[in-house]
């Protein structure tokens, strides 16, 4: 629900002194209202997350240029709906690795929120359908297999001892349009096999 | 209508969600004959009997088939029809006898791919699109073993299914579930893989 | 499988993601067509805070409106292949569900399917105040509006 408009620069005026101002609209009501922290801006993007924070309602957006004394026409969005648009962040994920198991503890993506001290809503909150694709790649065999959970805790037993093991995650919720983006590839090794150690001496 | 003979004998195949509407083929001597389909959900029937819809593939289609799979996309009856068409000609609609119901689908069961990772059980089951999931049913052959039973929601990627002891073969069955009408397929080819015994550590 | 519970009411052999992509497939189309931005059918008021109890009501009322009214007249206006495509899968599934919904008729439900009515009217006053060709395009175009508050009911 972090939700940032982004726009191209007119043509042919990448490289000259030309501003920006945005404006929103919330479908249903009268005005197109300012966003202040973006009128006259330089960069090409506009952080409008706190003004569409209530994603059960819909969303317009529009920018202009200005550079020089001229002054272009206003450039819209089609009507945005966080509810079904917005991409699902990856879940945090903790892996503890043991001889022949590794624990994979995941923490659900959070809401986007306006100030670090409101407290966290977790997106499991709005979707409560939200799922896990779990994927493990055994470097050793070369075999890669995935699970699919809803809880937040995962472990994996019977794994091959001193063995390089990578998972990444994804959350997604079934919906048409939810895109989902899968967690970095983290790689960690299985603990060596002090009992097979001592064998082979 | 021109001269042109209407197609004749039209029928749907359908199996796994798959339809295919078949009609024989008009034959012209020296001509490339083409067809457009149209279809009718019983919505149109009802409240727009005038309004036919194109196919979304086969307006023109080619030769005496056309997937009409992306058309029919509820549990209601279709009514599908077909001309054909050469040059400036076109034939009179010829439409299917019997309107068609995506319930009537023949489903067939999932090919299943029974692996072992060391330890782990992993199973691959044949891509059939997002219509399908697959129950799958895998036990241990061992007297007094219970069956477990598994949902698997996707084809087409290695799935982690169970975590195995060594001593006693892993057994795998699964079916296809189509979702959008509620029907099972039969079961697959039981397929079964066992994980070699482990030598026990040596005692100090 | 999975199906759709409006309180007492249940609704199989429906893949709402078969309606969503139906939907996502026109939507930038059709809400393009829609110029009143200021206003919105599916107000917050209308589909609130609804029970379960009054949920199969109000869907009832809803379904009932797209069919006869919003898809009948959408159809005759839409040529575009496209259009008529997303409108047929969901109107034809919006049959599917119609045909399975049972809203009883006990008194004791009377103030529940009152209190349903009156969002239902709310909608509907909203699309009456509009030209029939403006309220029609808008109506289409906040099918995922509906659709999405539906998805709260798919289990």
């Amino acid at each position: 629900m972090k939700n940032v408009l982004q726009w191209n620069p007119p043509e042919g005026l990448q490289e000259a002194e030309v501003t920006y101002t945005v404006q929103y609209f919330i479908y249903g009501q009268k005005k197109w209202l300012n966003k202040s922290e973006c009128r006259n801006i330089k960069r090409t993007y506009c952080d409008l997350s706190a003004e569409t924070s209530d994603y059960e309602h819909q969303y317009y957006a529009k920018v202009k240029a200005v550079w020089g004394t001229n002054c272009s026409k206003w450039a819209e969005t089609g009507r945005f709906y966080p509810f079904l648009e917005t991409r699902i962040g990856p879940p945090e994920v903790v892996l503890t690795t043991d001889v022949k198991s590794i624990s994979i503890v995941l923490t659900a993506p959070e809401k986007w929120r306006r100030n670090p001290e409101d407290s966290p809503v977790f997106i499991q909150q709005i979707y409560s359908n939200l799922k896990y694709n779990v994927t493990v790649y055994n470097t050793k065999s070369n075999r890669t297999w995935s699970q699919c959970v809803t809880n937040h805790t995962l472990v994996l037993t019977w794994l091959e001892p001193n063995t390089l093991y990578c998972v990444h995650v994804e959350s997604f919720v079934p919906g048409p349009s939810r895109r989902a983006q899968p967690s970095e590839k983290q790689c960690v090794r299985t603990l060596k096999d002090q009992a097979s150690e001592f064998k082979v001496k | 209508a021109g001269a042109l003979a209407a197609p004749q004998n039209l029928s749907v195949h359908s199996t796994n969600l798959k339809h295919l509407l078949r009609w024989s083929p008009v034959v012209v001597p020296g001509g490339t004959v083409s067809y457009s389909v149209e279809y009718q959900g019983e919505y149109e029937s009802l409240y727009a009997s005038h309004i036919w819809i194109p196919s979304s593939r086969c307006s023109p289609a080619v030769g005496p088939e056309c997937d009409v799979t992306d058309d029919i996309t509820a549990n209601v009856q279709y009514n599908l029809r077909v001309r054909a068409t050469l040059g400036s000609q076109t034939s009179a609609w010829s439409t299917l006898e019997h309107p068609f119901h995506r319930n009537s689908t023949i489903l067939t069961p999932p090919g299943l791919d029974v692996t072992k990772d060391g330890f782990h059980l992993v199973i691959e089951l044949e891509d059939l699109g997002p219509q399908f999931e697959f129950l799958v049913f895998y036990w241990r052959r061992e007297s007094g073993a219970k069956e477990q039973v598994k949902t698997v929601r996707r084809g087409g990627i290695p799935v982690h299914l169970e975590t195995m002891e060594p001593g006693a073969p892993y057994c795998v069955k699964a079916q296809t579930f189509a979702k959008a009408i509620g029907r099972h397929s039969a079961f697959s080819q039981a397929d079964c893989v066992e994980v070699q015994g482990e030598a026990l550590p040596l005692a100090l | 499988g999975q199906e759709f519970r409006f309180g007492p009411c249940q609704v199989k052999g429906v893949m709402l993601r078969e309606l969503q992509e139906a939907f996502w497939a026109v939507k930038d189309t059709v809400q393009a067509q829609d110029n009143i931005t200021s206003v919105r059918l599916l107000q917050q008021e209308v589909l609130q805070n609804v029970s379960d109890a009054e949920s199969c009501y109000l869907i009832y009322a809803m379904l009932k409106f797209y069919l006869n009214t919003v898809f009948k007249n959408y159809h005759n206006r839409t040529v575009e292949f496209r259009i008529m495509k997303s409108s047929s899968s969901l109107a034809n599934n919006f049959i599917v569900i119609m045909s399975q919904l049972q809203p009883s008729q006990e008194d004791e439900m009377l103030s529940i399917s009152e209190s349903a009515h009156r969002r239902f009217l709310l909608f509907r006053g909203a699309f009456r105040q509009l030209d029939i060709e403006a309220a029609l395009i808008k109506a289409f175009g906040e099918l995922d509006i509906l659709l999405a508050w539906m998805e709260k009911f798919y289990q």
